[in-house]
């Protein structure tokens, strides 16, 4: 029935995606913003709330089984907090969920955000359109490796 | 599915999460969070094929879960009264699972899945699984996946499933249709929209809640709706109207206790789940024709036309339509005699 499977494969449910600020701070103005956009972008948005721990973010990921987590943070520990997201994923053996990062984020730490998987780090003033573009493809990347698409 | 015939890049597919689903049914049935989530996303993902194999190897189960709905207008506190609901059985030792289901916008298919903000802690503390479904904005497809969450949760040993949904629209009003017992959240000061509420929802619901009752005019509310439920017809079951505020918890004892008395009710009328089945079976049977007969059917007809028995083609300048109508039509008395 390969003209079924075509029809099926068509009705894949949109990107599922986490917004976060896992660390200690409030400002969320931002990413009630993103939280709109990637809405009005057609995917389905999950945002933590306010001042979740890593580990809290995690769970919430696994359990709504998402293709991103998308964090930011204004509060410079980015380095430390994105970082103990990725390392605890890893710890967990979870391979499947993609990881984006944003805020206020020097030039000189992405490097080392990119190592850990982190991608995107946008700054303030990047396009809305950027982001989204961009969270899509890391979504796909990881709808296909939960598909076992290899 | 071993007997289709598959592209190769799809069996490659199929392959990886078939040795993947008897690990994920296992880890269900132990209560692995990880192992529901991933199950309930292979539901939701509307693909028969897969929805089919994974709730067969699920298969039944031996916790007899029992389905709340929850609904109320939008800002009444149903996620906040959810989280207290959960929390307070889980300290009874009564396991349960959450459903959350939000809108998705009719435009662009996107969704904002708010509900797990309000319960997120307590549910936490308590161990509770929670999952958001988004509506997608069609009836069918989101009773599937509902269908198919609950089950999965049922099979990972919860003996109380609670579903949140908004209560406005059809979508909604067949996710209720799941629902053993319908719980409508209320609060002071909602006036008419009580009235303009009335004929629908508070029909068909259970149990009453008057949320936020430290609010003035509390009372007043408790009363309006006990006189209507004054009149309802007194055999059977008597519907309770409960109090409820999220400053206090033993206010929540009340809920489950009309809860868990819904329950025995049907239990002991021996209607406990009877609707929830019905729906099983009429999304399977759906599934089944749609996969089987639909594409049998056609292949037969279309060769039917092509072999030229009686109407081959002679019919080429006909419109489709026609042709398909006496096709069929010609099958029908065909088998049927």
């Amino acid at each position: 029935m390969a003209a079924g499977k075509n029809q099926s494969s068509s009705k894949q449910r949109p990107p599922k995606i986490l917004l976060a600020k896992p660390g200690i701070d409030g400002h969320d103005r931002g990413v009630l913003v993103l939280a709109r956009a990637f809405r009005d972008a057609g995917m389905e948005v999950l945002y933590a709330g306010l001042l979740p721990t890593p580990e809290e973010v995690i769970d919430t990921a696994v359990n709504e089984d998402v293709d991103v987590i998308a964090m930011s943070l204004l509060n410079g520990a980015h380095l430390t907090v994105f970082k103990r997201v990725a390392d605890l994923m890893k710890e967990r053996g979870i391979d499947d969920i993609a990881l984006v990062g944003g805020g206020t984020i020097p030039e000189e730490d992405k490097p080392a955000l990119e190592a850990l998987g982190i991608t995107g780090n946008y700054g303030p003033g990047t396009p809305l359109s950027t982001i989204i573009e961009h969270v899509r493809k890391r979504a796909a990347e990881a709808r296909e490796k939960k598909m076992g698409q290899d | 599915m071993s007997g289709k015939e598959l592209p190769k890049q799809e069996k490659r597919r199929w392959g990886r999460i078939e040795t993947n689903i008897a690990d994920l049914v296992s880890g269900v049935k132990e209560n692995k969070f990880s192992s529901i989530a991933r199950a309930i996303s292979m539901v939701e993902d509307e693909d028969p094929l897969l929805r089919k194999d994974i709730l067969r190897k699920i298969g039944t189960s031996a916790t007899k879960a029992h389905v709340i709905g929850i609904t109320g207008p939008p800002g009444i506190g149903k996620s906040t009264l959810i989280g207290n609901l959960s929390s307070g059985m889980m300290a009874r030792g009564i396991t349960n699972g959450v459903l959350a289901i939000d809108a998705s916008s009719p435009f662009t298919g996107g969704s904002l899945l708010g509900n797990r903000i309000r319960m997120q802690d307590k549910l936490r503390e308590s161990h509770v699984f929670m999952r958001s479904l988004a509506n997608r904005g069609e009836k069918g497809g989101l009773s599937r996946s509902a269908i198919g969450a609950v089950r999965i949760l049922e099979s990972a040993g919860n003996q109380e499933i609670i579903i949140e949904t908004v209560g406005a629209g059809q979508a909604d009003l067949d996710i209720m249709n799941l629902a053993d017992t319908i719980v409508l959240v209320l609060a002071p000061g909602l006036g008419d929209e009580i009235q303009a509420i009335k004929a629908g929802i508070m029909e068909i619901s259970h149990i009453f809640v008057i949320n936020k009752m430290d609010r003035e005019g509390a009372y007043f509310a408790m009363k309006d709706i006990e006189d209507i439920v004054s009149m309802d017809d007194h055999s059977g079951w008597k519907r309770p109207v409960v109090g409820t505020t999220s400053n206090d918890n033993d206010s929540y004892n009340g809920l489950i206790d009309a809860i868990l008395s819904h329950r025995k009710y049907l239990e002991m009328s021996n209607s406990l789940s009877v609707k929830r089945r019905y729906m099983e079976l009429e999304t399977a049977l759906e599934d089944e024709i749609n996969e089987t007969i639909t594409s049998k059917l056609k292949k037969k007809l279309l060769e039917e036309y092509v072999s030229g028995k009686g109407m081959g083609h002679d019919r080429l300048d006909d419109d489709p339509f026609s042709i398909a109508e006496d096709l069929l039509k010609n099958f029908l008395e065909y088998s049927i005699e």
